[in-house]
């Protein structure tokens, strides 16, 4: 008699592999939960990656969903969660290499799927950074919103998700798959989501920021009139959640 | 309009009256409409997280007594149970303050890899005390009884040497938690099975049975022939399982009732209907009556 983890461990091996049970009533009832198992994952990465699946039809995203499933099985139950290497995937996926641009609308739609899903968390109070004397807050560093991402695409997925999603093909149609790279910020608003393409340098900047490097270190680039009013706003829009204070810089004279 | 209002807060009791599983399609018809509905059940792992959907979650259980029902908690495996997603159900049961929490008896969850389904757990000592043993690390962390759901399966295993009903009033009977009764389930088990329906009913502790599960099933023939029902939850309660739930009203009196629909889901208007069915039997249950006659 086989002990509870063998037999779990069997089962899995049946689900997400090629191989059944030898008799075939038991196959054919296996069957049915693998049926089950990999549905319901297909079904998953279907919410989460809708523009994916426009792009290659239902029928190919089913076959390249459960190719991912059996290599990338869920790690939990909380199927909101699942997908993150999904975007990787596809990317080394050769029967998609006609769409250069689909892993990028990959990695769009999982930050989406962040924006969407992740823990509520409020704004820092800002009054609690305003207390801070002068020189104590360039030495601020931040926590960033667990919705918010901040993604380099080669090519413009946010513009080709909006005109997939919207069914628009004329909008399809004016893209320029080469207009280069596109600098995107993407974060759950009031409005629900939002996902607002930036300059390099502004992006850049919120990399930085999100990244824990403290002020001192971020406002290394940038022209610091715009760089306040960057700041201002991250902070008013609450993308950052809490912030720590630093040591002062190597080297650093005292002010 | 059922709910007290948007000042009602703390722990609202499920009433023993027929109430509806709460699914996405559905969500803005509640909110707009407020229907009569005594109570609603959601699955956990739905609301996991943040954003819009917890928001829904929140004005839904402003208006109405609200049951937590998991799908993910893996409580039959072998391995332990996963502490992360314990606690988000502790954390979505601090904040909604549910009159119910209920998962199954089932496993999905081996070498750290989610299955996406309520697996056949062998009916043995050893599953009884994996089970047991997670129930109660579960209460420990919840700080409250939870309700264990009957599974509907297609597999039984050679070596299984308890009768499933035994096993579901022997895990009532050692964790202390209650049994959320699915009749829906039973049905498709023991037609699938061999089983007597009447009398998996009959042998359930009636004092632990805190809720009732209907919900429809398919009927598929298999290429060898045989034929097995699905417990899919994508049609109406089929007649034999309404039966069968007379049967589970007069053996555990007037219960708190659900109706379940996931698989393609109707107008909310047809699962009010199959809740007035629901609550039409439980009134026309003779006060008193608790016979359980298999």
């Amino acid at each position: 008699m086989p002990a509870l983890l063998e037999l779990q461990q069997a089962l899995r091996a049946q689900l997400l592999g090629e191989a059944l049970p030898a008799d075939e009533a038991s196959a054919l009832r296996v069957a049915i939960y693998r049926n089950t198992c990999l549905s319901t994952l297909v079904n998953a990465l279907r919410l989460s990656f809708p523009a994916v699946q426009r792009l290659v039809g239902a029928e190919f995203f089913d076959g390249c969903a459960r190719q991912f499933i059996r290599r990338h099985p869920p790690t939990s139950a909380w199927l909101n969660d699942y997908g993150a290497g999904f975007a990787g995937f596809l990317s080394a996926f050769a029967a998609a290499a006609t769409l250069p641009y689909l892993a990028d609308v990959a990695r769009l739609e999982w930050s989406v799927n962040r924006a969407l899903h992740a823990d509520d968390a409020p704004g820092l109070d800002l009054a609690r950074l305003a207390a801070l004397d002068e020189s104590a807050r360039s030495r601020v560093s931040f926590t960033a919103h667990p919705g918010l991402s901040l993604l380099r695409l080669e090519f413009p997925a946010d513009a080709i998700w909006r005109a997939v999603l919207d069914q628009d093909g004329a909008a399809m149609a004016a893209i320029d798959l080469a207009s280069g790279p596109v600098h995107l910020l993407i974060e759950r608003d009031a409005g629900g989501l939002a996902v607002r393409r930036l300059n390099a340098a502004r992006w850049q900047f919120a990399v930085r920021l999100c990244a824990g490097e403290p002020l001192y270190s971020a406002l290394d680039d940038g022209p610091d009139a715009d760089i306040g009013a960057w700041l201002a706003e991250h902070l008013s829009s609450g993308r950052f959640i809490d912030f720590q204070l630093n040591a002062p810089p190597a080297g650093a004279t005292r002010q | 309009m059922t709910g007290d209002g948007h000042n009602a807060r703390g722990v609202s009791p499920i009433p023993a009256a027929a109430g509806i599983g709460l699914r996405f399609p559905h969500h803005e018809q509640v909110l707009q409409q407020q229907p009569a509905v005594a109570w609603f059940e959601v699955h956990a792992e739905n609301y996991f997280g943040g954003g819009s959907p917890r928001q829904v979650l929140e004005r839904v259980r402003c208006d109405y007594p609200l049951s937590l029902h998991g799908v993910g908690l893996s409580l039959g495996s072998a391995e332990g149970l996963d502490r992360t997603h314990l606690q988000r159900v502790a954390e979505l049961v601090r904040s909604t303050e549910p009159g119910l929490v209920s998962e199954h008896l089932s496993w999905s969850i081996v070498g750290g890899q989610y299955l996406a389904d309520l697996l056949p757990l062998p009916m043995t000592e050893e599953a009884l005390e994996v089970v047991c043993r997670h129930v109660e690390q579960t209460q420990t962390t919840l700080q409250r009884r939870i309700l264990i759901e009957n599974p509907s399966t297609y597999l039984q295993f050679q070596h299984s040497t308890i009768p499933e009903w035994e096993f579901m009033a022997a895990v009532a009977q050692r964790s202390g938690c209650g049994i959320l009764c699915d009749v829906n389930n039973i049905y498709v088990s023991a037609s699938n099975h061999g089983w007597d329906p009447q009398a998996y009913l009959a042998a359930l502790p009636a004092a632990a049975v805190g809720e009732l599960h209907l919900a429809g099933h398919a009927v598929r023939t298999l290429d060898d022939g045989s034929v097995l029902r699905i417990d899919d939850h994508g049609a109406r309660v089929a007649a034999e399982v309404w039966a069968l739930y007379r049967q589970a009203l007069r053996c555990f009196g007037a219960t708190p009732t659900l109706i379940e629909w996931d698989t393609d889901i109707p107008a909310f208007d047809v699962l009010l209907d199959e809740a007035a069915q629901a609550s039409a039997l439980m009134r026309g249950l003779a006060p008193g009556q608790h016979a359980c006659a298999a």
